[in-house]
């Protein structure tokens, strides 16, 4: 078990550091991205646009 | 009743039974955070060259692709997975899964292929949907299957802390390739890697599942002649089943899911989009509040062996229904201090013809809102302003912020550009004025406000990890062995992909409706409400049930 939590910590630490050094990324899944309310802004913009 | 055995050491055969199972849900996980972190490069490679209506078209399919194909799959794969057997199944969905992904790296853009090419792409999420529908169902039966009596909770819980994995392994693929090639190479051509990249997983998870041998509880069943020969006739087509299935819904996984997306995904969009928090830092304090949080999946699975799969999960249900408002208001005070005082100081109205105010609902995201009415309440619930709605016919809606008011503009009009332009520029100007900050104030990490808001939001993930952690073992557990993988699947992807996967934009369309930041809170209260009341009521403790006693 001290195995996967070691190895599980030290994933996590590389993919913190990563996320801390990579900038802005969505993090909100897919779903989210399909159909987020923050659509809701981006459909009120006219078709014309 | 089974007697219990006396816990022993989990064996080498059953620790590559978790995962081979689990690997499965990893790669689910990693596709789901993948096409998220992608959706405007995918959009801008496959769909921005199309026209409106053929556009919304596809947005409808990827909709449906989620919330009627994983259901559908479901059907499929579990009436499979208790036919021909659980090894077999689960190697068909993880190879559809996984070529669903890995195949996007080779797909050509609309820019080469014209239309052929968003019409693959859709194709694959289909399959992507199908296969994925009968993923989760396998994993949770095959992992019991193995588990031994008492110990159940314990075994499958593992399933449930791949949704991290997956998420740290995404980004770090993501943001290692997007780092090494630089913004404009990864947008152009290199954002095809990390779905390469998935062929390595695919490849172990394809590996590791042939050297599986069937569930022991299917074979012995199997070789009698005693398996299902109408697995979904016998789920919901006999009330004493369907009955249990209805239950299992209601009373678990609309619940579950609700508190798991308001835990995990509403908690982001609300510290992002409400409070203003930059992206970078709300990421960071979602990665570590799920890292902290992790862990405890295990612990109540293993404690749901104990005392029972219910309590745990009713109290996670009953926890977010009393609690959520307190804490996400306290997110407020410590993510946006400032906006917490102006909201308290300085009400905003819209004054407006309700009339022309429309329910702000975009589940499919193809609607479309263009009257002044929804814009203004749409600008203000983004900026997470609280406003009150005043209605006056024949009013055109007009914010109003202490004593300036803003007329709103009509998307339809000629000139709705400059008029869109003007009006947020007007909005903003007066809410800055009466103290509404355009962003929060930066919160540096290990700050006392940090701090605080990773504790707010580790707890938030706790509750996750006590609706999620026991309710593998417990659906399982519903069920008997010869319908169990095609009755488990279908209320789990119901419940997590209807009743969860809605709650982003049901939640918004309340705020909108209610001018209240916290008022979209009471989707996931009354759903974990009625949970509660129809878990206590309806639905058994199952951690004792000898789950072969009828086989």
């Amino acid at each position: 078990m001290w195995k996967i939590a070691v190895g599980f910590l030290i994933f996590a630490g590389i993919a913190l550091y990563m996320l801390s050094k990579g900038g802005d990324v969505d993090m909100s899944g897919n779903e989210h991205a399909e159909h987020a309310p923050a659509a809701a802004a981006p459909a009120s913009v006219p078709a014309s646009k | 009743m089974a007697t219990a055995v006396a816990p022993r050491p989990m064996s080498e055969g059953e620790r590559m039974v978790i995962f081979a199972s689990s690997l499965g849900t990893i790669f689910e996980w990693y596709d789901f955070y993948l096409f998220g972190v992608m959706s405007a490069i995918i959009a801008a490679n496959f769909f921005s060259a199309l026209d409106e209506s053929t556009r919304n078209i596809f947005v409808l399919l990827a909709f449906a692709a989620g919330f009627a194909v994983r259901p559908f799959g479901a059907l499929v794969f579990g009436r499979l997975g208790d036919m021909i057997g659980r090894k077999y199944t689960f190697l068909i969905t993880i190879l559809i899964m996984g070529l669903s992904t890995f195949l996007v790296a080779f797909l050509p853009t609309y820019k080469t292929a014209g239309i052929i090419a968003p019409i693959a792409l859709i194709a694959l999420r289909m399959f992507q949907g199908l296969a994925l529908g009968g993923e989760y169902g396998g994993a949770a039966t095959y992992v019991a299957e193995h588990a031994p009596h008492g110990r159940r909770g314990f075994y499958t819980s593992w399933i449930q802390t791949t949704a991290t994995v997956g998420l740290m392994l995404a980004l770090m693929v993501i943001l290692g390739t997007r780092t090494y090639f630089g913004e404009k190479e990864f947008a152009e051509w290199a954002w095809r890697i990390p779905y390469a990249m998935s062929g390595i997983l695919l490849a172990i998870s394809v590996w590791i599942r042939l050297k599986l041998n069937e569930s022991p509880a299917f074979a012995k069943m199997k070789s009698e002649g005693k398996t299902s020969k109408a697995p979904l006739a016998e789920s919901f087509g006999q009330w004493k089943n369907a009955k249990v299935v209805i239950f299992a819904l209601f009373g678990l996984t609309a619940g579950q899911a609700v508190v798991w997306y308001g835990g995990q995904f509403y908690t982001l969009f609300f510290i992002q989009t409400f409070l203003r928090i930059d992206g970078p830092t709300a990421n960071i304090l979602i990665a570590v509040s799920l890292i902290l949080g992790t862990p405890f999946f295990v612990l109540f699975g293993a404690w749901s062996d104990k005392i029972g799969r219910k309590p745990i999960i009713m109290a996670g249900c009953l926890l977010a229904v009393l609690t959520y408002f307190p804490l996400f208001n306290a997110l407020t005070t410590y993510g946006n201090p400032k906006l917490q005082a102006a909201i308290q100081k300085s009400p905003v109205t819209v004054v407006s013809d309700a009339a022309s105010c429309n329910l702000i609902l975009n589940l499919t995201g193809t609607a479309k809102f263009t009257t002044p009415c929804d814009l203004a309440r749409v600008y203000l619930s983004n900026s997470g302003v609280n406003y009150d709605s005043v209605a006056e016919a024949g009013k055109v809606a007009t914010v109003k912020v202490g004593d300036k008011a803003i007329a709103s503009y009509d998307a339809t009009a000629a000139n709705a550009k400059d008029e869109k332009a003007r009006f947020e520029k007007e909005v903003r100007g007066a809410l800055n004025d009466a103290g509404y900050p355009a962003k929060a104030d930066p919160i540096p990490i290990g700050s006392s406000n940090w701090l605080m808001l990773v504790l707010i939001l580790t707890i938030l993930v706790i509750y996750v990890t006590m609706v999620y952690g026991p309710v593998a073992a417990m659906l399982v557990e519903l069920f008997p062995t010869r319908i169990r993988y095609t009755s488990m699947s279908l209320p789990y992807h119901i419940g997590n992909g209807w009743f969860g996967g809605f709650l982003p934009a049901i939640s918004f369309s309340i705020v909108a409706a209610q001018g209240n930041i916290y008022s979209g809170l009471w989707y996931p209260i009354i759903i974990a409400g009625m949970t509660f009341v129809v878990g206590m009521l309806f639905v058994k403790e199952t951690k004792d049930i000898d789950i072969y006693a009828n086989d």
